[in-house]
């Protein structure tokens, strides 16, 4: 998106990327508010994203036009979205699972250093660095609750 | 009969990681796939794709059809131009 036509190696692979991203956003969205769109929708949406059938695969399955199919699919994005849009939810998990994954991290550091035995004053060191981190990120996690 | 490459989602809610499968395109709600060749985890950064090269080209080469999601994900990894 917005890299233009001039198809050199690297904007095709941008635009790889950015619709490889755009499958991901929309399986994390439909995993949040997937139950409010309508169970045909739904199923709809499902096999596009989720199962990865075409277009044309699920206009067979499901008796209607690939048109029609194209056109619930961009309705429920768009619909996805707005939810997203009004409450957030996905961002500030995304955010929280970010945070969460520094605290393992720092714990796995800190329980290294212990493990590995190295001396007293290394072990220090690595708390007084590690356990602040620990605090820190605990109180953002709070903050988002 | 098409055969076809394409992505199966699995893992938990809100944790999406793919399998990439074979599978007949006649039967494409069931679940029945032929192989697993490979997956993709769109969690990780950056993210993780592991596919059997060897096998993959197998299929490419009989004619299997890769989804788009799954020719991008080829592309990235230089199987197909």
């Amino acid at each position: 998106m917005g890299t233009g036509k001039g198809m050199g190696g690297q904007a095709v692979f941008d635009d790889v990327n950015e619709k490889l991203k755009e499958v991901y956003e929309l399986s994390i969205l439909y995993d949040f508010y997937g139950e409010l769109l309508g169970d045909h929708k739904k199923q709809i949406f499902e096999d596009y994203v989720l199962n990865d059938l075409s277009l044309a695969e699920i206009a067979d399955n499901a008796g209607i036009s690939r048109q029609g199919v194209h056109d619930i699919i961009r309705r429920c994005t768009k619909a996805l979205r707005g939810y997203e849009e009004a409450l957030c939810l996905a961002e500030k998990f995304g955010r929280i699972k970010q945070l969460v994954g520094q605290i393992s991290e720092v714990s796995a550091e800190l329980s290294e250093a212990a493990e590995n035995q190295c001396g007293e004053g290394a072990i220090k060191e690595a708390v007084s660095l590690g356990v602040p981190k620990i605090v820190e990120c605990a109180g953002m996690i709070l903050k988002e609750l | 009969m098409a055969v076809k490459i394409r992505l199966k989602r699995m893992g938990q809610k809100k944790a999406p990681f793919y399998r990439v499968i074979v599978a007949d395109s006649r039967s494409p709600r069931d679940g029945r796939f032929i192989a697993e060749i490979g997956t993709y985890d769109p969690t990780k950064e950056p993210t993780a794709f592991s596919i059997n090269e060897e096998e993959a080209k197998k299929w490419l080469g009989n004619g299997a059809q890769p989804t788009e999601t799954v020719n991008r994900l080829f592309k990235k990894a230089g199987i197909v131009k």
